[in-house]
């Protein structure tokens, strides 16, 4: 009943934080230093690689190396969105805008849905922006325009939904700079975590781990639950950069990374939410 | 227009307000008086929802003051009042009057009439950053003013300005005092209080001591200020 009422002041405060942001001096020269390092990787591209003795063909190395930077750039824009989120509260107190919006008819929840909102769609446009000259060096290099690259930057932005809400979130229960290294930490955990059960998967680790003997297999399943709990930041990655891959096959174990950070975007979401509407405005 | 019932707020083991219950009616000029601490911003914070109260009930227009309509219709100032500085005074009341809806032709028209108001033509568009404090309050007096609200919240007005600025907050608040407009004002300048305000109220460590006409609290001969300390000292 409300919503076409409700929307315009939440694409308002959408409108306001993309400019308050931009504004920002460190927003800009962030972005200029970004997308110059992936100019940069446009001299990788016509190197000679040699592997195992065999000069490896232009075509392999432009894929290796867009995949490369795809996943740097999406591991970088995620720190991006978490500096940029950090602070975002605690700003608009100091700045009077906090009490400035809500002492309108603005309600919490159509001022915490514009910030975040706004800062997701800035980082997602700032990630977008970095993968778009990384797909159009590829697209020159190969020849081959690859519109796929640029959904796989789309997927990926649902991780710098899950940084934005969950600093934004935290930063509400603790100082930013601890929300923000918090954020960090469990990205880090994940990725850690991921690299080790990839690595666990090899051959080599399989038969360590049959020698040993299975004598600690409760642990084992114990470890299981809570890395499967754990988001999957790296999982959305790797997913989304499959996008960009002739894999044909998808079934729910791949789509289980999304689900797992949609299911935290929406339980950090409400607990954002309900913080916020009890939180005292200075 | 105003209305406290019973109104109490508390933050872990101290009392802030303490089962305030006032009204204020419509047109009428306002001052909540006190010493620093005495819970006058709190009771300003619960009318605006920024806190709400442990117990008892605020009503603004008969809305409760927990719904986000009933600020439609309310301009408010802060004490020690604050604009990004990356703004100009002139987008400040630009975002001032998007928020309140308001089309962009009349609100166009509002920004050019509210900066003549508050005097500040010719730096309406430089940056909040090249500007003094007096100034900053000057602007947010005028965002206070966007879209003709029926009732005015200032907190401190004149924090900042120099006598003449001061002069010059009173002479507009009279003449919109005169227009109607309801106006609850917290300060701590009591002889600008007596020359503006109709009633006004005392509270000290959150409790209401006196609220009436300032003419009946005032008698021949006193002054609000020797009446302010008698009560407070008790």
């Amino acid at each position: 009943m409300k919503t076409s009422k409700a929307l315009p002041p939440i694409a308002k405060i959408i409108g306001y934080t993309l400019e308050d942001e931009m504004r920002q001096k460190s927003f800009v020269i962030m972005f200029g230093i970004c997308a110059m390092g992936v100019f940069l990787i446009r001299g990788c591209y016509g190197g000679n690689y040699v592997v195992n003795g065999q000069t490896l063909d232009a075509g392999t190395v432009v894929r290796a190396l867009s995949k490369v930077s795809f996943h740097i750039i999406a591991t970088g824009v995620m720190i991006v969105a978490a500096l940029l989120s950090m602070q975002l509260f605690r700003r608009d107190r100091n700045e009077g805008m906090l009490s400035f919006v809500l002492s309108k008819p603005i309600a919490r929840w159509q001022y915490v849905t514009g910030k975040i909102v706004g800062i997701w769609l800035l980082s997602a446009l700032f990630m977008f922006i970095l993968h778009g000259i990384v797909c159009l060096i590829t697209s020159v290099n190969l020849k081959v325009f690859m519109p796929e690259y640029l959904v796989a930057s789309l997927v990926c932005s649902l991780n710098l939904l899950f940084v934005v809400i969950a600093v934004l979130f935290l930063s509400l229960l603790m100082p930013d700079s601890v929300a923000f290294l918090f954020v960090l930490g469990v990205g880090i955990v994940g990725f850690v975590a991921d690299g080790i059960v990839a690595a666990s998967q090899s051959q080599m680790a399989q038969a360590m781990m049959q020698q040993s003997g299975a004598g600690s297999e409760s642990n084992l399943t114990w470890w299981k639950v809570v890395y499967q709990l754990w988001p999957k930041l790296l999982g959305v990655q790797r997913m989304a950069s499959s996008l960009t891959e002739s894999e044909s096959s998808r079934g729910f174990g791949s789509l289980y990374p999304l689900i797992n950070i949609s299911i935290y975007c929406v339980i950090i979401g409400v607990l954002l939410f309900k913080r916020f509407s009890t939180e005292d405005i200075i | 227009m105003i209305q406290l019932k019973n109104v109490t707020k508390r933050y872990d083991s101290l009392t802030a307000v303490d089962e305030v219950s006032f009204s204020v009616e419509r047109g009428e000029c306002f001052a909540l008086l006190g010493p620093n601490g005495a819970g006058k911003t709190t009771i300003v914070k619960m009318l605006l929802d920024f806190t709400p109260p442990t117990s008892g009930s605020l009503s603004l227009n008969g809305i409760p003051s927990s719904d986000a309509r009933c600020r439609a219709s309310i301009g408010y100032l802060a004490e020690n009042h604050h604009i990004p500085l990356s703004l100009s005074g002139w987008r400040y009341l630009l975002r001032c009057a998007e928020l309140l809806e308001i089309n962009r032709s009349d609100a166009m028209d509002q920004c050019r009439s509210i900066v003549e108001l508050i005097g500040m033509q010719g730096r309406e568009h430089a940056k909040v950053g090249t500007y003094s404090k007096g100034m900053i309050q000057r602007f947010g007096l005028g965002a206070a003013l966007m879209g003709d609200p029926k009732l005015l919240i200032l907190d401190e007005p004149t924090s900042g300005l120099d006598p003449i600025g001061i002069r010059e907050i009173r002479q507009l608040l009279e003449s919109l005092k005169g227009q109607g407009m309801t106006i609850f004002l917290n300060s701590h300048l009591l002889s600008e209080v007596e020359k503006i305000c109709d009633t006004a109220a005392i509270i000290n460590r959150g409790k209401l001591l006196v609220k009436d006409a300032i003419s009946a609290l005032v008698k021949d001969g006193d002054t609000l200020e020797e009446l302010f300390v008698r009560v407070v000292t008790g």
